[in-house]
């Protein structure tokens, strides 16, 4: 049938053009693509974004974050559906590295969580280290009725981060997170804080998402606790693995890293937010780290975010790029 | 009373053509409309031999359309985004996964049966005698085919709008397959979700407005020319 | 005289049904041949596969001298043109509707411009170029549909029941415009009818049709001569009967008809006979008035037709009949079905065929 043949040519031909043009639309073809999973609370407070800037503005290259958090960042990257990791969860990024899917990893900033609550403290928890902050919660929460702490309750690295303090404190998280004053969000870190703002109930923050929701004036949470040795908060990078996943984008994730360690994206990293919140929401973790420095932060990053004494150990190092340790 | 504030910043964005809403939204027509504009190129030929030749099976070949309409979106993205893993999936050499061109596909797909049921119903209900109307004044078969289209232009292009409507507004397959990487694969529907997490409250409810007055705009307009016509 | 198309054993079927059975037929090149036949007799299948929009399951089709193949078919259909009895416009304008014949003739857009033109003003519809052809009255309708088979000037024009569902007037154009076409542009043209009337006024030929099988064919006057019999099997058309003819003492021919009904005509005749009845020469009333008309009947309302501005109704007097009259006056009777009415119709109106 003549006429058939001539619509399925033209609809494949008009099909494949469109196609055509939606590829060449996001430079398919001409720019190579970096993809790289994160977590949402890196990605809310607009640093990856002031970040993806000053890459985009140094190299040709496509840079594009996949804000899905931390749990589910790594399963992207095991499936090899991105090039690079960025998350800040020492535990699960060992592991990940001990699977095999990833190399190069590079400790690149740092901050503090935060335990916030609403200002009248109910549970009496200002001045307190984070351990007696928690015990103070669980004994209020048990005996007032109402939700008193509101958790992320995704696989993300603060929900990591809260679950190995409750351990710390003496707990059974299966069990605790079952009572009745305990509530779990399921979702992201600001709408947990808003959450937490709507009970007056305590939460568990990252500095940076707690600082822009605080100063919109989203939310009237007080930050009691912070800069402890426990809550100490630690982002990296790794690169995955090219001998596992043969597709992806590994010079360019190279790059990429090497980009974030560099001088000029560490101060970026310094800066940032420091004259919209009156400090900076990350600090930077390359210079610390640096052999000779001194300083106690830099034991407590060791202590917590090391792995065998190391940022990263030789065996999940690439040796075409031995500049990347010194 | 922040939701009052988030309004009038967010009318404020739009009607200062703020760059970022503005590349948003144009991707977002350009994505659902190219899918449409696919989904049409494709379902049209089907909706016709559906609707003009009697064959075996036909019954059921519609059955499965009509059913195919209501696909939740998220199965749809979730099962293309199996597909399109860049490892697992069998096109995933094609790299396109978290790309606008893995959404167009996907949405194609989504409303492909809509577009294939309501044609196919408005080339049913033309007159079978036109066919033959057409032949007796000197048509060939296909010049036949043409004139009980053109009859059925109405129905067919209501079945468009309702595919453009659905594309637009959907998630599920825009989440899966496209991520929703901001200033590559975000979009109206993802953008809302987007700019929610990361608290900027007056773009998410700007970009909710215009999702809103196109879909609606678009109703609109439909029924307006329907009016019209009677 | 050579013949313009020819069937020859032609045998079609659909669904089981056998709608023609064995048909030969040859249709001389410039003549008006009626089809004549009760509905479902298979004149529209026929008038189909002379159309070449219908392929016979047996038998032969020959046009203008060739047989038609596979090969040949859509070529064949070039000069073989149907107007279908419920007319079908295209949703665009008249003039579109007219033109798209000649579209496919690939004629250029000012020849096309002319003949539009000069076919409605054949039809009476002058100046109807930009009308929405689907919101014109139903006798417009028709001549529109007539217009756009004729613009193309095939060699053979099919028409299925064209003046049926017409009002007089209407009719009438139709009819001359059949006859114009035929006499100017020797167009050979076979048309259905069960229009008794009609059949024996237009046509140079009538083929009788019944059950799917050609009866007699010939002259209109031979036919009407020796047609009792088959006329008797042709019941079902329009205000035909059949009866007795008796000359009564006045002089007066008296025709019983069964159920009791004597009608009375001018006609002078003896015997068996068939009488027909002009449903416009019958008066419907509600109440009996005394008139010079003799026939006067009573019965009930049986059917009614929407024409448009006229309304066809079908009265059971003991035997149907057909009734045209205005819709105004349809209204201001309150007539409906079952209403109880008085059919008047004068002796000189009851022709004897």
């Amino acid at each position: 049938m003549l006429m058939w043949t001539k619509v399925i040519i033209i609809a494949a031909a008009v099909t494949v053009l469109i196609i055509a043009a939606s590829l060449a639309y996001f430079r398919y073809f001409t720019k190579t693509r970096l993809l790289v999973s994160t977590t949402t609370s890196l990605y809310e407070t607009g640093l990856l974004n002031a970040t993806e800037r000053a890459f985009e503005a140094k190299y040709s290259i496509d840079l594009g974050f996949l804000p899905v958090g931390t749990g589910q960042a790594i399963q992207q990257a095991q499936g090899g559906n991105v090039d690079a990791l960025l998350v800040h969860s020492p535990s699960n990024e060992t592991q990940f590295l001990q699977e095999g899917d990833g190399v190069c990893r590079k400790i690149i900033a740092y901050n503090f969580f935060t335990i916030v609550g609403p200002r009248s403290d109910p549970a009496g928890i200002n001045g307190m280290d984070a351990m007696g902050a928690f015990k103070k919660i669980v004994d209020y929460g048990r005996n007032h009725t109402g939700r008193m702490w509101v958790s992320r309750g995704d696989s993300s690295g603060t929900h990591t981060k809260e679950k190995s303090l409750w351990a710390k404190a003496g707990y059974s998280y299966t069990q605790i997170s079952m009572e009745s004053w305990y509530a779990s969000a399921g979702s992201g870190m600001s709408a947990t804080l808003n959450m937490a703002n709507e009970f007056g109930s305590y939460t568990l923050s990252d500095i940076g998402t707690y600082l822009k929701l605080s100063k919109d004036g989203t939310i009237s949470l007080v930050a009691f606790i912070t800069e402890t040795k426990e809550l100490l908060n630690v982002y990296s990078v790794i690169a995955v693995n090219q001998t596992r996943h043969p597709n992806v984008n590994f010079t360019n994730a190279i790059t990429f890293i090497k980009f974030l360690i560099s001088d000029e994206c560490q101060q970026l990293i310094d800066n940032y937010g420091k004259s919209e919140y009156g400090q900076s929401l990350f600090r930077s973790a390359v210079q610390l780290l640096m052999p000779n420095s001194t300083s106690q932060i830099v034991q407590w990053i060791k202590d917590y975010a090391f792995i065998n004494g190391t940022e990263c150990p030789s065996e999940y190092r690439d040796n075409r790029y031995p500049e990347l340790y010194n | 009373m922040e939701i009052l504030d988030g309004l009038i910043k967010a009318l404020q964005l739009i009607f200062s053509g703020d760059p970022r809403i503005l590349e948003i939204t144009l991707r977002s027509l350009f994505v659902s409309g190219s899918a449409t504009v696919i989904a049409a190129l494709w379902g049209i030929p089907i909706a016709t031999i559906l609707g003009l030749k009697n064959f075996r099976g036909r019954f059921l070949v519609k059955t499965i359309f009509n059913s195919l309409i209501g696909i939740p979106t998220v199965a749809l993205g979730f099962f293309l985004f199996l597909i399109f893993s860049r490892e697992k999936g069998p096109l995933g050499f094609l790299g396109l996964l978290y790309t606008p061109t893995a959404i167009i596909i996907g949405e194609a797909i989504l409303v492909a049966p809509i577009i294939v049921s309501l044609a196919a119903s408005a080339i049913e209900a033309v007159d079978p005698e036109i066919a033959n109307l057409a032949k007796t004044l000197g048509a060939s078969e296909a010049q036949a085919s043409f004139a009980v289209l053109r009859e059925a232009l109405d129905g067919i292009f209501l079945a468009g709008i309702a595919s453009f409507n659905r594309a637009i507004g959907e998630l599920g397959v825009a989440v899966f397959v496209g991520g929703f990487i901001a200033g590559v694969t975000e979009l109206l529907t993802t953008g809302i979700k987007l700019e929610i997490d990361s608290n900027n409250i007056d773009v998410a409810i700007a970009l909710a407005i215009i999702l809103l007055t196109l879909v609606f705009g678009i109703n609109l307009a439909l029924n307006l020319i329907q009016r019209r016509k009677k | 005289m050579s013949f313009a198309a020819e069937l020859r054993n032609v045998t079609k079927n659909f669904d089981g049904i056998t709608a023609l059975d064995g048909v030969n037929l040859k249709i001389q090149a410039g003549e008006i041949l009626a089809l004549l036949g009760p509905n479902g007799s298979g004149k529209t299948t026929l008038l189909k596969i002379l159309a070449f929009i219908e392929k016979p399951s047996k038998g032969e089709v020959h046009f203008l001298g060739d047989k038609v193949t596979e090969k040949n078919f859509e070529k064949k259909r070039m000069e073989s043109t149907m107007v279908f009895q419920k007319t079908i416009l295209f949703s665009t304008t008249v003039y579109n509707n007219v033109a798209y014949g000649l579209k496919m003739r690939k004629m250029s857009k000012n020849r096309i411009d002319e003949e539009v033109s000069k076919i409605l003003r054949l039809v009476k519809l002058d100046g109807f170029e930009k009308r929405n052809a689907k919101k014109l009255s139903g006798g417009e309708r028709q001549r529109v549909a007539l217009a756009r088979a004729l613009t193309l000037n095939t060699k053979l024009l099919l028409l299925d029941e064209p003046t049926a569902n017409l009002d007089p007037k209407t009719a009438s154009i139709v009819e001359e415009v059949i006859a114009t076409a035929n006499r100017e542009l020797k167009t050979t043209i076979v048309m259905a009818t069960h229009n008794m009337f009609q059949a024996k006024n237009l046509p140079h030929r009538i083929a009788l049709i019944k059950d799917g099988k050609i009866g007699e064919v010939g002259a209109p006057t031979e036919i009407f001569r020796n047609l009792s019999k088959t006329l008797a099997s042709f019941a079902a058309l329009e205000n035909t009967f059949n009866g007795t003819a008796k000359v009564t003492e006045n002089g007066i021919t008296s025709v019983d008809i069964g159920n009791g009904l004597q009608i009375e005509t001018t006609a002078k005749q003896r015997g068996t006979v068939s009488v027909f009845v002009s449903p416009e020469d019958i008066i419907l009333s509600k109440n009996r008035f005394d008139s010079s008309a003799k026939n006067i009947y009573k019965g009930k309302i049986i059917e009614i037709s929407d024409l448009g501005s006229l309304v066809r109704l079908k009265v059971d007097v003991g035997k149907p009949f057909a009734v045209q009259i205005t819709k105004r006056s349809f209204n201001e009777m309150a007539l409906n079905l079952n209403t109880e009415v008085f059919l008047t119709f004068k002796a000189s109106s009851v022709q004897i065929i």
